[in-house]
């Protein structure tokens, strides 16, 4: 009971008692009904005897929400967005199936006796009886989704596909086909990306479809027995800021970032498995619920404050790689601010070789680098000091559309290598000024592609989303011809396609119409993009100023700042649960009401199963469509005879809030997991949480794609130490974290020279060139280190360095850069 | 965008259907698409079937036009559907009343009974993500329209994005609600018109109120308008074709919303140089059109077919010549032996003129091909075969026949970049691949100190002293010091006339803004 006080204190419980973040755990037990087994909102007073309240009025529509009012017989997890207007709350949900043990099967419902047993506090709360007066029965049969290659090995975990060897295998081209073409392994990612997530090979089941919720404290070995009809929850429900502005600015940010939020969940997921299986061995009742809610409380305490940091922890207001290629007028001023910040860095830790040993493996594990100073073959468009920006990489996001943000953080993590890393570094140090300083240097050298948002127009009329306004056309000729071949050019016709709108609509005024529509839009439409792109920036120099070098308030740590009442807080607070709850009655009241398109009989609904499953059979069940499998390939050819050409709509940029602004943390109050780079004082949280943390990654990636091992580098800067830190080894010598870093001499000799040209008075603008030329010296050694591999299997380290002149300081920055292009190296290696 | 759009309804007589479907169909790939696994699936889909057959063989027996009515409809049959092209990409958007990539069909009919029947949205309409792996990834937009011949005056329907990147339609989530509202509020608006002035000519409730009521049939009590499509409901004919517009423009502006910048490195210096040179010659090329008005092609003068030469001086062209050649600079080293070989590398390496006689042009020319290998390409100036003497300044590599006479005035230890060469070229167990790859770092390696080294003396014309700092921190002081410096000296010529200019405005311009 204590525990809990103690993190419901820390994660800030608000003046109602309701907290930013709920978490609920439902269960959907084919025998019992839907049963809440956890919800933070109905935990009240810790301190007395009865911690569980009556669940909140509005959990059995939750329930609906989360397990849909069908439920389905799909096996794998599924994730859930809703988006609840009143309050304005944000409810993410993942069902999952669950898996037993074959000892101890239906090993929840002892849990479940142990809350029924407290009857008074926690009454037993089917959806059945919630729902009388829906006119759908909540408990219909279960929808049948037809399995599409999906196996039913229930073994097939994690574990396997994240070995090693399905990762070498991953479908890379051949090496000599990458070595001719020169094209950079941030290429082939991004094709590669874009192929695995096309929509024309169908569904494919990827690598982590198989997750379920396991009930078991056995290991996935003991042939686990599935029990299919029930299924377990978890949601969280996050309440948004009653404000527009702030709303807004939290969605942007939540969407946009869902991969850690996803990531965190999975965390907390596994923590409730834990707790359930624990408090099962606990034969007294209420001790037994005690254990539960104390451990799903201290994991929920966890995961608030992992998102609260997320969100407002403070950025590196001008990282300096992303400024130098956003604003190329203000390049002679930053390359003198980082080159004097380097230079002052390289004099501090000169004895120990610091910075170069700092570098050495920043330069190993961060590696989108390496791309950007792989040669162009294209001349430089402006001047010969900036670097090209890749043309082939920029044609292929327009015909191969992938997910840029996705891209970016695995630039950010350094994931290009093969077999796949990620990577994270923290620089913990109690001299503040010290540690921004390395963190500065450093943003310079964790690179990422730069993301711009394109705005469209705001007002409905221009807006070519709307099909009822003047992008309206009536392009169908009076006599089709459809073997007329046609060959329209988007954006190059706009007026063309903008014909006779008014007489396209008999009988119905055009300007009429639009004026209804404008107005509406004015009283409903969000703001404008334009003005949202501002206020993140806003938002930005907003917590630049919460947690800026100014503020007295950082050395409290971040309780004392999420005390104090600044201005920010009043921004982004997102206060959780409904504290109206008759807001929340009366959505459910409506949709009884208006619930005639449900009310349908069971024996329509019947059919409709049955229609899809008709469908899924045999393509050629409905009507309209070909009953000759075709080919997307023939499609695209066969389309230029068959259907009546329009052309398309255009487009009408500016800076988005994206990983590579979000990830490049500042001087934090406390170690984060989620950042690519940030400072801490002490690295007391960082001991306690890093080795989970690192396990976690290679099991739950944010990445969405399998990962060999995660690691973290740290640097002290107090103690003037490097050391790296890996999923894969968990001893280390003396208690230490991780292994320190050997100083490659190209690293060292590298910084040397370009810090001595700095001090020669050269133009600071030709030292960052110089510094760039050095990097690229080391792409070309990491290509003949890679020639020389070829073909090979093992090759002892001595060889290199006789054969290459390569050193064996340099060995593992050579190999990890060369495992970019000729994913081979890593095995000859390893 | 990698997704679809598709529009359906939950009719009142059939269920949700599928009303009309965008979908994208993108260019042949780069490279061939990885096939993904085998999907066999027949073993699950026997096993689902299990229990529910009967009622499915039942419903598979009615006709489907049975199964449809103008509600469930968008494009009638016969119409060909519509087509976009985004002229830049060469990806075509695609509508029809279903998707006409048959591995799509299934997962839109998924994603409409779900968003429609399964999935429960407050208040319901509003917007819902849901998916799993097997069956994709669907962002959902549920919207009533008004009918004033409907069951409570108003029909259901729902727009959904189907995609397999859970990850991106996620992040895409505000940019979709965002203009998917704006679709959703022109569909409404437009039919709430048409629905008023109905009302107006025939109120529906009063009509309601005075017919007798019997639940069996009420839906088919109306049945010549039973289902309204959507049309009718907005009385807008081309309403398909806008949704077309709408819903391509909204694939391709979803896709294209943010753009990643990519940077590459610089180009190599000997890239530049080449492209320079490239110019240059089409430059001279088109003068000689635009002098001659593209009629003739004069015969080139003498300099010219020296510079015509000197492009034909490079790889590739080695192939065509026949006789014996010298395949490599190993080759080239056996055959003249260690030291002889170094003797040669010394001077092509400082810029010395090397003259090679022989009466097989090929063979020389076979020399310099390899030979050149040493230099970067600036620094090259070759005339393979020539029946008289070129001066030194106009070329480096110079074959002649063995009677061309030689003027007087011609016939008279290494730099640290031959030893490393030479380790490269003795080491028998490096491949011809990674010999070139080695030669390629070491050139670039000393190229990019050619390039501080003319910063420092040529641009800012900095001391004696603060040179030879400049040549310690470069590594190339100590043994062979001056032949270093005779080296970079010459290299220098090789630098791009880009890189040069670049260099020596930013100097002028630094130099301005200190002035002001």
């Amino acid at each position: 009971v204590k525990h809990i006080r103690m993190i419901s204190e820390g994660s800030r419980d608000t003046e109602d008692g309701s907290n930013d973040i709920r978490l609920i755990v439902y269960q959907d037990c084919e025998r019992r009904g839907r049963q809440v087994l956890f919800d933070s909102k109905a935990i009240h007073k810790l301190d007395t005897s009865e911690p569980y309240t009556r669940p909140a009025p509005d959990v059995t529509m939750l329930g609906e929400m989360m397990f849909g009012s069908v439920s389905m017989s799909y096996k794998g997890s599924t994730l859930k967005i809703h988006h609840i207007r009143s309050p304005p709350q944000l409810m993410v949900s993942k069902v999952f199936s669950t898996r037993f043990g074959s000892s101890t099967s239906e090993s929840t419902n002892t849990l479940q006796d142990s809350f029924e047993s407290m009857s008074q506090t926690f009454p037993s709360h089917t959806s059945s009886i919630g729902c009388n007066d829906s006119v759908f029965p909540a408990h219909s049969n279960p929808v049948d989704m037809p399995s599409r290659g999906h196996s039913e090995d229930g073994d097939s975990g994690i574990a396997r596909s994240a070995s090693l060897s399905s990762l070498l295998a991953t479908p890379l081209p051949s090496p000599g086909s990458s070595f001719s073409s020169g094209l950079s392994s941030s290429y082939q990612r991004r094709l590669l990306r874009s192929q695995a997530t096309s929509l024309q090979h169908g569904p494919v089941p990827r690598w982590n479809t198989e997750e379920m919720f396991s009930l078991s404290d056995e290991s996935c070995s003991s042939n686990p027995v599935m029990i299919q009809r029930k299924k377990i929850a978890i949601s969280i429900i996050i309440s948004l800021p009653e404000r527009e502005e702030e709303n807004h600015n939290f969605q942007e940010f939540f969407f946009s970032h869902f991969p850690l939020f996803e990531s965190h969940m999975n965390k907390l997921k596994t923590a409730i498995e834990r707790a359930m299986i624990v408090c099962r061995r606990i034969a007294e009742s209420s001790q037994r619920v005690q254990v539960y809610l104390c451990r799903v409380m201290e994991a929920l305490g966890e995961f608030r404050m992992t998102v609260w940091n997320l969100y407002m922890a403070p950025r590196i207001s001008e990282p300096v790689w992303l400024s130098m290629i956003s604003q190329s007028t203000e390049r002679n001023l930053l390359c003198q601010r980082f080159l004097k910040e380097m230079s002052l860095l390289m004099e501090h830790g000169a004895k120990s070789q610091f910075l170069s040993a700092l570098l050495t493996a920043v330069l190993t594990h961060h590696l989108a680098w390496v791309s950007t100073v792989m040669p162009s073959s294209m001349p430089p468009i402006k001047s010969a000091c900036q670097k090209p920006a890749s043309q082939t990489a920029d044609l292929l996001a327009k015909s191969h559309p992938y997910n840029p943000l996705w891209a970016q953080l695995g630039d950010l993590y350094g994931a290009l290598g093969s077999p796949v890393r990620v990577c994270r570094t923290v620089v913990v140090g109690r001299r503040r000024e010290l540690v921004q300083r390395v963190l500065y240097v450093l943003s310079y050298f964790i690179r990422c592609s730069d993301l711009q948002e394109h705005v469209q127009p705001q007002e409905q009329m221009d807006n070519p989303a709307s099909p009822c306004t003047s992008q309206t056309t009536d392009p169908t000729p009076e006599k089709p011809d459809p073997l007329k071949p046609t060959a329209c050019v988007i954006g190059t016709s706009e007026k063309a396609l903008n014909s006779d709108l008014g007489n396209a609509i008999p009988g119905t005024s055009v300007e009429q119409s639009h004026e209804i529509l404008l107005t509406d839009t004015k009283s409903t439409s969000p703001s404008p993009s334009v003005e949202s792109t501002a206020v993140r920036s806003e938002f930005t120099e907003m917590a630049q100023e919460c947690f800026g070098e100014d503020s007295d308030s950082v050395g409290g740590g971040l309780e004392h700042i999420l005390a104090s009442q600044s201005p920010l807080l009043h921004r982004v607070q997102f206060h959780i649960g409904s504290p109206s709850e008759t807001a929340n009655d009366g959505q459910a009241g409506g949709l009884t009401g208006a619930g005639c398109g449900r009310g349908l009989d069971r024996k329509l609904h019947q059919r409709l199963l049955s229609d899809i499953r008709r469908n899924e059979s045999s393509d050629s069940a409905l009507g309209d469509s070909d009953d000759e499998e075709t080919s997307a390939q023939e499609l695209y050819v066969a389309t230029e005879q068959n259907e009546y050409e329009l052309p398309l709509p255009r487009q009408v940029q500016t800076n988005v809030n994206h990983f590579g602004r979000s990830l490049l943390g500042g001087y934090c109050p406390q170690y984060m997991p989620d950042f690519a780079l940030h400072g801490i004082s002490s690295d007391l949280r960082l001991k306690q949480c890093l080795m989970a943390d690192l396990e976690h990654t290679v099991l739950h990636p944010a990445l969405d794609e399998p990962v060999a091992e995660a690691l973290c580098i740290v640097a002290d800067t107090d103690r003037l130490s490097v050391q790296v830190v890996t999923s894969q080894k968990r001893v280390c010598e003396g208690g230490r974290l991780g292994r320190d870093v050997m100083v490659s001499n190209l690293v060292h000799t590298l910084i040397t020279s370009v810090l001595q040209l700095y001090a020669l008075n050269i133009a600071s603008d030709f030292c960052v060139m110089h510094l760039e030329d050095r990097l690229q010296e080391v792409y070309f050694k990491s290509r003949s280190l890679a020639e020389y591999l070829r073909g090979q299997t093992r090759v002892p380290v001595k060889e290199l360095g006789l054969a290459l002149g390569i050193e064996s300081s340099d060995i593992p920055l050579l190999a990890a850069v060369a495992s970019t292009h000729s994913p081979y190296v890593a095995q000859i290696l390893l | 965008m990698n997704a679809l759009v598709a529009l359906c309804h939950f009719c009142e007589l059939h269920g949700p259907r599928t009303l009309f479907c965008t979908e994208a169909v993108h260019p042949p790939s780069p490279s061939p698409p990885q096939p993904g696994p085998a999907i066999p699936g027949d073993r699950d889909r026997e096993a689902d079937r299990e229990g529910e057959g009967l009622t499915m063989r039942a419903n598979s027996s009615a006709t489907q036009g049975a199964d449809m009515c103008e509600g469930c409809r968008s494009l009638p049959a016969s119409h060909p559907g519509f087509v976009s092209v985004d002229g830049e990409t060469g990806i075509r958007y695609l509508s029809h009343q279903h998707p006409r990539q048959p591995q799509l069909f299934s997962v839109v009919r998924q994603a409409c009974v779900r968003s429609l029947s399964c999935e429960v949205c407050p208040g319901r309409e509003g917007p819902i993500f849901f998916g799993d792996e097997q069956h994709g990834f669907v962002f959902s937009h549920t919207f009533f329209i008004k009918d004033s011949l409907a069951r409570g005056f108003q029909r259901w329907y729902s727009i959904v994005v189907v995609a397999m990147d859970r990850i991106y339609l996620i992040n895409s989530w505000p940019f979709l609600l965002r203009h998917l509202r704006l679709t959703i509020q022109s569909l409404q608006n437009t039919a709430l018109k048409v629905f008023d002035s109905e009302q107006c000519v025939c109120p529906q409730r009063a009509v309601r109120m005075n017919s007798a009521f019997s639940p069996a049939v009420f839906p088919h009590q109306r049945s010549g308008n039973a289902a309204r499509s959507l049309t009718s409901l907005t009385q807008h004919p081309n309403l398909w074709a806008s949704l077309h517009s709408s819903f391509s423009w909204l694939l391709k502006a979803c896709g294209s919303r943010l753009t990643e910048k990519l940077l590459e490195g610089a180009p190599t210096e000997d890239t530049l140089v080449l492209i320079e040179r490239q110019t240059e010659q089409e430059e001279e090329m088109s003068g000689w059109d635009g002098a001659e008005g593209g009629v003739s092609n004069p015969q080139p003068s003498q300099s010219e077919s020296v510079q015509a030469k000197d492009f034909q001086f490079d790889d590739g062209r080695q192939e065509d010549i026949l006789g014996p050649k010298f395949k490599s600079l190993r080759h080239l080293r056996q055959v003249l032996g260690a030291s002889d070989f170094r003797q040669l590398a010394w001077h092509v390496l400082m810029g010395n003129q090397v003259i090679w006689r022989g009466a097989d042009p090929g063979l020389i020319q076979s020399a310099f091909n390899v030979l050149k290998a040493l230099l970067p390409v600036g620094c090259v100036r070759a005339v393979p075969y020539s029946p008289h003497y070129e001066e030194a300044y106009r070329c480096n590599f110079l074959g002649l026949s063995p009677d061309v006479p030689i003027p007087a005035h011609v016939s008279s230890s290494g730099p640290t970049l031959l030893n490393k060469m030479e380790v490269a070229l003795s080491n028998e167990n490096l491949s011809v691949e990674v010999v070139s790859l080695c030669l390629l770092c070491l050139k670039e390696e000393w190229m990019n100190k050619v390039k501080v080294l003319f910063k420092f003396s040529k641009v800012d014309g900095r001391g004696k002293e603060d040179t030879q700092k400049v040549l310690a921190l470069l590594g190339a002081t100590g043994p062979g010091e001056e032949d270093n410096v005779r080296l970079l000296k010459f290299w220098m010529t090789g630098l791009s006339k880009l890189y040069k200019s670049h260099l020596m405005t930013a100097v002028r311009v630094g130099e301005r803004t200190l002035s002001q």
